[in-house]
């Protein structure tokens, strides 16, 4: 009887679990063989020019979402180029960099000062930015469709000086708005992240008398604050939170059906976020010779939104086998390239062309030694 | 012998009072809602997963080798990449602690005796079950990551660290339990020592150590902390386990649990159904094995 | 093995083990058996020294009073891991207290009340329990526990205790209506369910200790079962049972993902339960990816070897514990 049970449950049990191995042995695709960067990769017969292979990358999470779209992408453009990108975050992409494990590391912010002297002596870094975007300000009060702010305003609020929505100094900002009496909380991220790197370093040029906060992807926020982890976290906050603010990768924002605030920039108009906005306001970043740049509060132009943020892919300048120059190129070269097109569609700004063209030609500084 | 004629007033041992009779009951009664409040939580989370997870499963969902990215709707790719990787990590780091382990054990049970060497190698077989999942992770990052690259290979060593002291505590305390006199009745027809741990002792806890191992390797192919900075990620099938990044369900459903697009969540209710399933195969196997081939058990 | 002993009926009994050379492949058995055993202690000293050289810039510059300190801004360099460690404490402190009864309750269920062969499907329970794995919990934690304990739950509870003396430090609100349902609260709980396997299957094997006359004893004076439990069970157990919830606070400490899910996310040290948290091993897991090499990497490196040390000596006390129950009983 009992037995009897058991024989069967097993039975059944071994089936499936033979069937799932059979299947999934049978049909995975052809595998990949890789080639950690220290070693040579595998060489290529046909794809001369592109290489082949397999790139490995790490870093930023913003990035993400984009990497995850341009890899899908590429299969059809080159398919004997195998891409791996895993979101682990800026700091660990850059130091994985550092050490050799990857390719090209992903990273929201240029190397700091602080790791300067991680960098293998000899090894140059190139900078190809790749993606912007903005940083929304979605909030939660049911009955005010449009709210504006103003970098001073951001500031007070996120560092819990002002407390409630009907404040005076956000309803002179907000003619005609009837803001209702509720006390604001604000939605802060407590796991590290560029978005927080991004969003304080755009309160310190912004509202640099009034922001005291600092500058960094992990910020001690007032004990008011309520933090989520990722922006998922922080979205969950607002979302069930009336009274609720909160900073969000804007592509987040949109995927969590969330209300983004308008905020002044310099030319003194209140932009709503948007991918063309954000492209504006880093048309007009001062641009490094290296690439380097801070698209944060950057342009005075009309219509451009303030509060945007741009990632990097890392590379070294000189690379060991000349299979990994040919992949990178085209990697990157796409992402440079035809990638860019899919970035409205994924909430993100393209580059503006102009840093488009330059970072473009930087590929040609990717040789192999 | 006398008869004892109950006097009506006097107290009668065989019935216990109205008072302490409820407190028997009531404490009766504590004890099985203390059963259905382990039984709601477990129910609820099987229900919730069968539930979210069912809708997402398909014979393309468990084979399909290519993971989407987060922004598409579930029915596009699946988790088959996912669940090579579960397979062959978790398998890589049973066929490294499996053995280690058992010789490990065989030694602390055999051979050390109550050696200061064997006591000592004990107790850190004891602290090492305390090892957080995520230091063993880090550990392994630092050590081989660092200088060789994220691979499978890696996910497998911090599995196999994990695995390790479990299975020498589960392997001893089963070689514990045979009885002496099958050794002292080898010995005395002049086998060896390694023979007789081969061929006599081994055979006769087999029934517990493999159930243990099958447990132990239950509880490696849930693990996700390990993982986090060892394989990093792959988009499409790796089968080689030695070279290049890799992915795994327990790796998926913690980065899906983060996302916000429901294409995204869905994916992760269906490799957590996928993984559950694995896991309760292994430990169904593992009680069959129990029932069926041990023959000395607590 | 290439060595073959024949089975001399004139020879003494265990001579072929006395004679002086013992063949070669007992001799690299013994070896290689040795040779396992050791790598756990190769494995623990090469984790000792790799995660201590990688942390030593945080201790050395942060010094006794920095790594303690309550102040987490990675922004101004200060990394001070208290309201982690005070996480960590809570939560497996909340895991324990709510895991102890039901753990007990099943516990006795199993060995007194329950006839065996009615005991195989909770026996079924407790391991399906077990096996459900860390990050499905949490899955199913930050999905779908965390936003109904917030609006059925700790909402309701908040505005019944908000005043009250101690239940409204512990239970009340925080700031206004602040509850959230990613708490140390919820972290606690979640790590209650994980832990109660472990601890209920671990006091089982203790009360099957207890001799079977010490029970009899008592029903032959009369004691209800209760009355048995509580005067020849627990007396007998009480060791044992420590052992176990040590063991299971300890495995509490080190666990990871489920807790980084739904504690919150927010380095403060605070009495109020409801309100969001952060413990060792889930900042670890967190902020490493965005840490940037030097003391903050070692920060978290760091505070990875603080929960080291934290769970090995919780360990140690469990086994010291149940190891001394076992001898008092006469042992397995």
């Amino acid at each position: 009887m009992q037995l009897r049970g058991r024989k069967q449950v097993a039975a059944v049990g071994g089936a499936v679990a033979v069937a799932l191995l059979a299947a999934a042995c049978s049909s995975s695709s052809s595998s990949s063989s890789s080639s950690t960067p220290a070693s040579s990769s595998s060489p290529s017969t046909s794809a001369a020019t592109s290489g082949s292979g397999t790139i490995d990358a790490a870093g930023s999470s913003f990035q993400n979402t984009y990497q995850e779209a341009a890899i899908s992408a590429f299969k059809s453009v080159d398919p004997s180029i195998t891409v791996n990108y895993d979101s682990v975050g800026s700091g660990t992409g850059r130091s994985d960099l550092y050490s050799n494990t990857v390719l090209f590391a992903g990273s929201d912010s240029p190397i700091p000062s602080s790791e300067a002297s991680k960098v293998p002596a000899g090894k140059t870094v190139l900078y190809f930015p790749v993606v912007i975007g903005p940083i929304s300000l979605a909030y939660n009060l049911p009955n005010v469709s449009t709210l504006k702010l103003t970098p001073t305003l951001i500031a007070e609020i996120f560092q819990g000086q002002i407390t409630s929505w009907n404040n005076s100094a956000i309803a002179a900002v907000n003619p005609g708005v009837s803001l209702p009496s509720t006390a604001i909380t604000v939605a802060v991220r407590s796991d590290s992240s560029g978005t927080t790197q991004n969003f304080s370093l755009y309160l310190e040029k912004a509202a640099p008398s009034v922001w005291k906060l600092g500058s960094s992807s992990t910020i001690k926020w007032p004990s008011t604050a309520h933090a989520g982890a990722q922006n998922t976290g922080v979205a969950s906050i607002i979302k069930s939170t009336p009274g609720a603010i909160g900073y969000v990768d804007y592509t987040d924002a949109i995927a969590s059906g969330l209300k983004s605030a308008e905020v002044q920039n310099k030319a003194g108009d209140f932009v709503a976020p948007s991918p063309s906005a954000a492209s504006l306001d880093a048309a007009s970043a001062t641009i490094a010779s290296d690439l380097t740049f801070a698209a944060a509060d950057a342009s005075s132009a009309a219509g451009a939104y303030p509060i945007s943020y741009q990632s990097w892919d890392l590379v070294y300048s000189t690379q060991p086998n000349a299979n990994d120059v040919a992949m990178l190129k085209s990697y990157l070269g796409y992402l440079l390239g035809d990638g860019q097109k899919l970035l409205p569609t994924l909430y993100y700004a393209p580059l503006p062309s102009s840093l488009d063209q330059k970072a473009i030609a930087q590929l040609s500084q990717i040789t192999s030694s | 012998m006398a008869v004892i004629t109950t006097d009506q007033a006097a107290v009668d041992l065989r019935e216990p009072s109205g008072w302490r009779r409820a407190k028997n009951q009531f404490a009766t009664a504590a004890m099985w809602f203390s059963f259905l409040c382990m039984l709601v939580p477990l129910g609820f989370v099987l229900v919730t997963v069968i539930a979210k997870g069912a809708s997402v499963i398909s014979w393309q969902f468990l084979t399909n080798s290519t993971i989407p990215p987060n922004i598409l709707p579930a029915n596009v790719g699946g988790m088959g990449a996912a669940v090579v990787g579960t397979l062959e990590i978790t398998g890589f780091a049973a066929v490294m602690a499996i053995p280690l382990g058992v010789l490990g054990a065989v030694y602390l049970n055999e051979y050390g005796g109550n050696r200061p060497l064997a006591r000592v190698l004990s107790f850190f077989s004891d602290v090492m079950t305390g090892v957080p999942s995520i230091v063993m992770g880090l550990f392994i990052f630092t050590i081989w990551v660092l200088h060789f690259g994220y691979s499978g290979l890696a996910g497998s060593f911090a599995l196999a660290c994990l695995m390790l002291p479990i299975v020498i505590r589960s392997s001893y305390e089963m070689l514990r339990l045979v009885p002496n006199s099958l050794r002292e009745g080898s010995y005395a027809l002049g086998a060896t020592k390694a023979r007789v741990t081969l061929t006599v002792v081994l055979p006769a806890a087999i029934g517990g150590i493999v159930s243990g191992a099958l447990l132990a390797v239950a509880r490696a192919a849930g693990e996700t902390a390990p993982l986090l900075f060892t394989i990093l990620t792959v988009e499409a099938t790796n089968t080689n386990l030695f070279h290049g990044a890799n992915t795994s369900l327990s790796w998926q459903i913690w980065e899906n649990a983060q996302q916000p697009y429901a294409g995204a969540v869905a994916r992760g209710w269906g490799a957590a159904l996928t993984l559950i399933a694995i896991a309760f195969i292994l430990m169904i196997v593992a009680r069959l094995v129990t029932a069926r081939f041990a023959r000395y058990s607590q | 093995m290439s060595v073959t002993v024949q089975a001399d009926p004139a020879t003494p009994a265990g001579s072929a083990g006395l004679s002086p050379r013992r063949p070669i492949g007992d001799r690299a058995f013994q070896v290689l058996a040795l040779a396992s055993g050791l790598l756990v202690l190769v494995i623990l000293v090469l984790i000792a020294i790799t995660m201590s050289q990688q942390s030593t810039t945080w201790f050395s510059s942060a010094g006794w009073s920095g790594v303690f300190s309550i102040d987490w801004d990675p922004a101004h360099g200060k990394f001070g891991a208290m309201a982690f460690l005070y996480g960590t404490v809570i939560v497996s402190l909340i895991a324990i207290i709510v895991a102890y009864p039901v753990s007990m309750g099943v516990a006795l269920l199993l060995t007194e009340v329950v006839p065996r062969r009615w005991s195989r499907p909770i026996v079924y329970v407790i391991d399906l329990l077990a096996v459900v794995p860390s990050v499905v919990w949490g899955l199913w934690g930050i999905l779908i526990l965390v936003p109904w304990l917030q609006t059925a739950i700790y909402a309701h509870v908040a505005s019944a205790v908000n005043g009250i003396w101690i239940l409204g430090n512990l239970f009340g609100f925080l700031n206004g209506n602040y509850v959230s349902g990613a708490s140390f609260f919820t972290a606690g709980l979640i790590l209650a369910i994980m832990i109660t396997p472990i601890v209920t299957s671990l006091s089982r094997e203790v009360m099957a200790t207890v001799p079977t006359t010490d029970k009899e004893g008592a029903y032959a004076l009369g004691a209800t079962r209760w009355e048995m439990i509580r005067g020849a069970v627990w007396p007998h157990s009480q060791t044992g049972i420590v052992g176990a919830v040590l063991l299971g606070l300890g495995r509490a400490m080190g666990e990871t993902i489920a807790v980084a899910l739904v504690i919150g996310a927010s380095p403060t040290i605070s009495s109020h339960l409801f309100t969001p948290g952060y413990a060792m091993p889930a900042v670890i897991a967190l902020q490493f990816g965005e840490a940037t090499v030097g003391e903050f990497r070692a920060a978290l490196i760091g505070m990875g070897v603080l929960l080291f040390l934290l769970t090995i000596i919780v360990n140690l006390s469990a086994r010291a514990v149940i190891g001394r129950h076992a001898r008092s009983m006469g042992g397995a």
